[in-house]
């Protein structure tokens, strides 16, 4: 690859966010850019996600437990006096 | 009001989920643990995948397997073994799809007939831990790896013109 080629890859890296350049006499230095950092946080974010739903099937799951054990609890009260 | 999830990653090989439910421990800890309840919430509709199947042997050295997908012909598997299990409190299990998977500590924390349950994923290495981040296929981690040498190569060679 030519440098001047390799300028232009580097260019579009940089355009893209994946990268950020600092260029100090004849030296740039290449580093990873904040769209890492973003899809971090938007990977958090959908990972949330997931699990909220999750998690708010859970709760009825749950709900429904607990409304359960409460008739269960008054049929256990019932059956002695009959 | 809804009770929130929370995620955060906690370090460089930490996840943490959060989440309070209306409901005493021992019956959260039994949606978790016995697979006909399991199965009625861990793929939820709005996923868009269903659980094709669902077996879990709570009990230490146990082992458990969910299956989703679209099509019974390619099912995509979760399955690893359970290291510990104190009822109504606690949980650990492995994740054994992949040989860098996390493991998994649920604890149940019931306050004043609510549950707080918090989920822990340590992960191996930090770089296993990105990898999950970049994608969902692990592919994407390899990809920053391979561009963070380029990068260095680029550099490097920049520099020397």
């Amino acid at each position: 690859m030519t440098l001047t080629g390799m300028q232009k890859h580097v260019r579009v890296l940089e355009q893209a966010g994946l990268v950020t350049t600092h260029k100090l006499g004849r030296v740039r230095t290449c580093r990873l850019g904040r769209r890492r950092l973003e899809h971090e946080a938007a990977w958090i974010e959908s990972y949330r996600q997931r699990w909220d739903a999750r998690f708010d099937e859970l709760e009825k799951v749950v709900g429904e437990l607990q409304r359960n054990e409460k008739v269960d609890g008054r049929k256990n009260r019932i059956e002695p006096t009959r | 009001m809804k009770n929130r999830t929370t995620v955060e990653r906690k370090s460089e090989r930490e996840l943490v989920v959060t989440r309070t439910f209306n409901g005493p421990a021992r019956l959260v800890y039994e949606a978790w643990t016995r697979p006909e309840l399991l199965k009625r919430w861990w793929a939820p509709t709005s996923t868009g995948v269903s659980l094709l199947s669902c077996e879990a042997d709570v009990r230490v050295g146990g082992r458990y397997r969910f299956e989703f997908g679209h099509e019974a012909a390619k099912p995509m598997a979760f399955f690893g073994r359970y290291i510990e299990v104190t009822p109504h409190a606690r949980l650990v299990w492995t994740n054994d799809e992949t040989d860098d998977g996390a493991v998994t500590t649920v604890t149940f924390e019931e306050r004043g007939g609510k549950t707080l349950v918090v989920m822990h994923e340590l992960y191996p290495s930090k770089q296993a831990l990105d990898a999950t981040i970049a994608g969902m296929e692990g592919g994407m981690g390899e990809t920053f790896e391979q561009l963070d040498e380029l990068l260095v190569t680029l550099g490097a060679s920049v520099g020397r013109l």
